[in-house]
């Protein structure tokens, strides 16, 4: 009874303090100043689509459009920052493996056997590891990019100007559109490739289908160039829609956080940090996917192709 | 080019998408190489391994098994023989036994056979020596008797005689 007790006490303890930080939250956010009819503490989220320069020749503000110098911005060294933390975890990870497994080469070997587990699901059996790596990446890339960013400390440092921080130094690389599009970019002309390499460049007979007119029916014909034009319009469709899906999912999200955090301070934000740690899941689960899954479709034997 | 410009205003922009596709590319690199090669030989070695070890494990018992019906089988001969050897010396025994049987009674025979024959000769002997020593008596006798002497060689002929008389009559 003593130690159920002592846990009833640190419960009725835990419940207290979220009252506590509930109430501090709602008198120091924004909705509070607005019910005392006073000013907020915090100074309105500003939102910015494009990243903040963070090294180059004007630090904290935003990339002048059509601009051509390289530059660091935030969102780049936020992935930067992703891809170190990937490589210390899997090449550190790896560097010593040994047939009976440890605890952090275990938990390696299981994503990568998950990982590989789906790619060979969609692929077949056997046929997966030419994609696998790849899709495993993309998937690593995004989840990691954007769970790094939940880390409360992630993006409390910036460019200080006017005693505010005006840009941060890390900003999650899926709100800056240059960077789904990089990966958007890559699962196209790789999947194009292995188009390619799989049916020669009879791959292209997708698109250009004369076949059916060079034959002399009319009808049959037109209505299949038609559809090889709108294959090929699907393919590019494919460069944007994974570009904006990623990119307005993690725009959102950061969004959504800022809001929420802005609104009512402290733990208000704390069920949409967890909603985030879902999205990044999902949003790496689904680029990985169907990365692998266009793969799967541009591989597969063409109508009245033999197998082989 | 307004759709540059829209895309732009989003923060479209050529160098930066050349940095996060080199990024990754990097990435890739690294983590293909680094990680999911090794990660991947591990986990193919280990498979190999699981699968050799079971069929090393279904052969070995195999063996044994083997090994176990082929030493019953031995040990089943090695009985049967052994059972052999000990009725083939049972059987020597026996025979053994037989024949020392027979071998001391003909010798119990042949002592018994020769030891009649002896006592027999010794009691030929005997009577033969009593029959003279009779004779002469009965003649000594009888000269004291009559108190002269008598024909000796008449006498012991007569003698003689009615012994042998007596000695076949005793005999039929």
């Amino acid at each position: 009874m003593a130690i159920s007790g002592s846990a009833k006490g640190i419960l009725v303890l835990v419940a207290l303090a979220v009252l506590a930080l509930g109430l501090a939250g709602f008198i120091t956010g924004a909705i509070g100043a607005a019910f005392f009819d006073r000013e907020s503490f915090l100074p309105t989220p500003g939102v910015h689509l494009a990243p903040q320069e963070i090294l180059g020749s004007e630090p904290g503000h935003e990339l002048k459009e059509g601009g051509f110098d390289f530059v660091i911005t935030n969102t780049i060294l936020s992935s930067v920052v992703t891809s170190l933390v990937l490589i210390l975890l899997f090449v550190g990870g790896t560097a010593r493996m040994s047939v009976v497994p440890g605890r952090l080469q275990s938990l390696l070997e299981s994503i990568v056997e998950a990982l590989l587990g789906f790619v060979e699901s969609v692929m077949g059996a056997g046929k997966g590891r030419g994609i696998f790596p790849l899709a495993a990446t993309i998937f690593l890339f995004v989840a990691f990019n954007s769970w790094l960013a939940l880390i409360p400390i992630y993006q409390s440092f910036g460019v200080i100007k006017d005693d505010k921080i005006y840009a941060t130094f890390l900003r999650p690389a899926g709100t800056d559109l240059n960077m789904p599009l990089a990966l958007a970019l890559i699962s196209f002309f790789v999947v194009e490739y292995l188009g390619f390499r799989a049916h020669g460049v009879g791959y292209l007979g997708e698109f250009i289908r004369f076949g059916q007119l060079l034959r002399g029916r009319i009808l049959t014909g037109l209505i299949d160039l038609f559809v090889g034009v709108l294959e090929a319009v699907s393919h590019v469709v494919r460069v944007v829609s994974f570009t904006f899906r990623l990119f307005g999912n993690m725009t959102a999200g950061e969004i959504l956080l800022l809001v929420t955090s802005f609104l009512v301070t402290f733990i208000f934000s704390v069920p949409f940090y967890g909603l985030e740690l879902m999205v990044g899941l999902i949003q790496g689960v689904i680029f990985a996917a169907l990365t692998v899954v266009f793969a799967a479709i541009a591989v597969a034997p063409h109508e009245g192709e033999e197998e082989h | 080019m307004a759709l540059l410009d829209g895309l732009e205003k989003l923060g479209f922009h050529i160098p930066s998408l050349i940095v996060f596709l080199a990024n990754f590319a990097i990435l890739l690199a690294i983590l293909y190489f680094f990680a999911y090669k090794r990660i991947l030989a591990m986990l193919d070695q280990r498979s190999a391994s699981i699968r050799e070890s079971l069929s090393e494990a279904d052969r070995v018992r195999q063996e044994s098994t083997q090994a176990r019906e082929e030493l019953e089988a031995q040990l089943g001969e090695t009985r049967r023989a052994g059972q052999q050897v000990l009725e083939e010396a049972r059987q020597a025994a026996e025979r053994f036994r037989e024949e020392e049987q027979a071998r001391a009674r003909a010798e119990a025979e042949d002592f018994l056979r020769r030891a009649r024959a002896q006592i027999e000769q010794e009691r030929n002997q005997a009577i033969e020596q009593v029959r003279e020593h009779f004779a002469d008596l009965a003649i000594t006798a009888a000269e004291r008797v009559i108190d002269r002497s008598l024909d000796r060689d008449a006498h012991r002929d007569l003698i003689e005689r009615a012994l042998s008389e007596s000695a076949e009559a005793q005999r039929n």
